[in-house]
């Protein structure tokens, strides 16, 4: 059987902005001034979101995920490989998904490989190996100029698998990393190594790296609906011209879901945290108001024939996720789920159905969202929203995937 | 205007506008200026060709030259500038840039001076100056509230409201070819100049006394990408220079202030 594959991911937000940050704050991110940081309210609090990781861990989801952001209220993991260092010794089952390390901002590829087969050997072989470029507000974080920063990237990947696969001493011949001594100690526990993800926005060129290198792809839009097909279809054709094939495993997606005993009561305990999240953390990147950094002439990560097509594609001025202004904006926006197990259940099917795509990487902590509803809504979602996706996905996938009879479960449910 | 395409080794090729007769001069342009933020010339450059034969090459990846993904400092580019020295036939010359362009043409200078007969260089970047950082064009161009580039504005002119202003930079969205022009130019200039940031070559300033021939320095009175300082730093450096403050302008001086600005550049240019 291969159900779909849940996973329970934290961004480990700042959670005590003051009210006003709004008017005074053009961005959460780089400039946002840490004179906010609150040393005293903030002890305990990486110890709260590691235990509500872990929680998940015992609730049966599959995996637990972490990615890496500097300087910003968003996501306090500078280094997600201390978090999941710290989930090895608390953990059992559950794979470690790291997504990802930032590989431009790394001064060199090497320290990322041995830190990634530290956790894997640790764990006993349960990392997910995720890599990523890092967006607009990356750029300045580390001043990574951006056109150069993609062949960067794929260098180190290159360098990197080839540490885990190939026996050193090895020489590496750049251009960006050139080293005479490659001979990583330890080696990652699995063989041949880690399963690699990478996300991407959509972009072909990203989707035929990621193809040509066996990799899976992880969609990191926080939209929903159409386009997640259409980013599967993409992906599938892609996988084809490489000679390979695509199934639902192949692919990941963001979501973001509160549950709550009815739908009403959801949206009472998750609104606070929500528009905390909405309209503080996603300031200076998915929100029009204020200064979004993620993209722009400023990071021109894209090739001029990318830019010239989203410039066409899209308006100007657009409002974007955190722009939603009411409930119902955001209801429509098919982006954050909120409701009881029940409504949840039907639109996380629903995607399910549509995009055929099997690893469904989920945020239960919004903002400032209390311990105790995170952690509430996380175990109805694992007793109540869980158990029938996975039986309805087993089927799906069974009958619309039947090479996947020939590939070992991989469940840590089971 | 007249435009060709001079094609250079590794497949590069650059685009070059090209107007006037008399004296050669080449001109490297920067930002808010040709083949950055417009497609032709502007009345300052117009001026220009009034008295010299002006030739204006576009920096990798702008307008019409070929972008070069081996492109990552300024000293790829000081060989890229004498590579199409060579192709043009043009030994030594008459050197004027503006912005990031005066930067490499100070770069050229320090490494030959033997070529460059005279430089002139308008609200050049490319020093770095402790106290006095050049200031993040780059995080002006993502604009306020998704729809205003008035600080991208204040930091490129005088008065961010100017006609001249609006019109390279205006709020929302230009055409889509100004937009992609505007990027090309970001995507180059982010090339050789985000890190450090930005837009300077620490070793710049302990080079500059090496160019002794004539140099002059021209900053707007209001250049908010551009400390003072920096002019007078290049000023100071160079073997034989002078620095002249432009009332009335900011960092595009010539942009703003087309007939005083081609006044002094051209008059300088001119002298024997």
């Amino acid at each position: 059987m291969h159900p779909v594959q849940l996973f329970h991911w934290h961004f480990m937000a700042y959670p005590y902005l003051p009210p006003d940050f709004d008017e005074r704050f053009d961005t959460g991110w780089v400039t946002v001034p840490n004179s906010l940081w609150d040393r005293e309210r903030t002890d305990g609090l990486y110890q709260e979101y590691i235990d509500q990781s872990v929680e998940a861990a015992e609730l049966g989801f599959d995996g637990l995920v972490l990615n890496e952001h500097h300087q910003n209220i968003y996501g306090l993991m500078p280094s997600p490989n201390i978090i999941a260092a710290a989930l090895t010794q608390r953990t059992e089952r559950a794979k470690l998904v790291v997504l990802g390390n930032l590989l431009p901002l790394h001064l060199n590829p090497l320290r990322v490989a041995e830190e990634y087969a530290m956790i894997d050997s640790i764990s006993g072989g349960r990392l997910i190996a995720g890599f990523a470029v890092g967006g607009g507000p990356e750029a300045y974080n580390y001043n990574i100029p951006s056109p150069q920063a993609r062949q960067r990237f794929w260098e180190a990947i290159d360098l990197i698998l080839r540490t885990w696969t190939e026996d050193g001493p090895f020489e590496h011949e750049g251009p960006s990393y050139p080293l005479r001594y490659v001979n990583i100690w330890p080696k990652p526990r699995q063989t041949p190594h880690p399963t690699v993800w990478i996300p991407g926005a959509l972009s072909a060129e990203t989707m035929d790296h990621v193809a040509k290198r066996g990799f899976d792809y992880f969609l990191s839009s926080r939209t929903h609906g159409a386009a997640t097909r259409q980013a599967r279809e993409r992906f599938a054709e892609i996988l084809g011209r490489n000679g390979d094939t695509y199934h639902p495993f192949r692919m990941g997606v963001l979501l973001s879901v509160y549950v709550a005993e009815t739908d009403e009561q959801a949206r009472e305990e998750a609104e606070e945290g929500v528009w905390y999240f909405l309209k503080y953390c996603l300031k200076g990147h998915l929100r029009r108001t204020g200064r979004t950094l993620t993209f722009g002439p400023g990071v021109p990560s894209q090739s001029v024939r990318s830019w010239r097509a989203f410039l066409e594609n899209s308006e100007p001025g657009a409002p974007m996720l955190g722009d939603a202004e009411d409930w119902d904006e955001l209801e429509s926006k098919a982006s954050i789920v909120v409701g009881s197990p029940a409504t949840v259940r039907e639109k996380l099917w629903d995607l399910i159905e549509q995009a055929e795509v099997g690893n469904l990487l989920i945020q239960f902590h919004f903002g400032n969202m209390k311990d105790a509803l995170a952690r509430k809504s996380a175990r109805l979602f694992a007793e109540e929203v869980a158990p029938a996706l996975r039986e309805r996905s087993a089927d799906l996938f069974a009958r619309k995937y039947p090479m996947l009879a020939d590939r070992p479960a991989a469940s840590a449910a089971e | 205007m007249s435009g060709r395409e001079i094609a250079l080794p590794r497949g590069r090729t650059v685009g070059i506008a090209e107007a006037g007769d008399g004296p050669a001069v080449v001109y490297l342009h920067g930002i808010a200026d040709i083949h950055g933020a417009s497609f032709g010339w502007l009345p300052f450059h117009e001026a220009l060709a009034e008295r010299f034969s002006l030739i204006a090459p576009a920096h990798p990846g702008c307008a019409e030259s070929s972008e070069d993904e081996e492109l990552e400092t300024v000293d790829d580019l000081v060989f890229h500038y004498l590579e199409l020295f060579d192709a043009l036939g043009i030994g030594t010359l008459r050197l004027a840039g503006s912005c990031i362009g005066g930067w490499i043409a100070a770069e050229i200078a320090v490494r030959h001076p033997e070529r460059v007969e005279r430089l002139a260089l308008i609200g050049p970047t490319g020093l770095f100056v402790p106290g006095a950082p050049i200031a993040d064009v780059f995080w002006e161009t993502h604009p306020a509230d998704g729809v205003s580039f008035a600080a991208l504005r204040a930091l490129l002119f005088g008065d961010a409201e100017s006609e001249v202003a609006r019109k390279m930079f205006p709020d929302l969205r230009g055409g889509i070819d100004q937009e992609v022009l505007r990027y090309k130019l970001f995507r180059f200039a982010s090339r050789v100049g985000f890190s450090p940031p930005y837009l300077h070559d620490r070793r710049l300033a302990g080079r500059l006394a090496r160019y002794r021939a004539p140099a002059l320095a021209i900053q707007g009175e209001d250049d908010r990408l551009v400390p003072r300082r920096h002019g007078e730093v290049y000023a100071e450096g160079f073997g034989d220079a002078r620095l002249e403050i432009v009332p009335g302008a900011g960092h595009s001086a010539f942009a703003e202030r087309p007939e005083a600005v081609a006044r002094l550049v051209a008059d300088f240019l001119a002298a024997p």
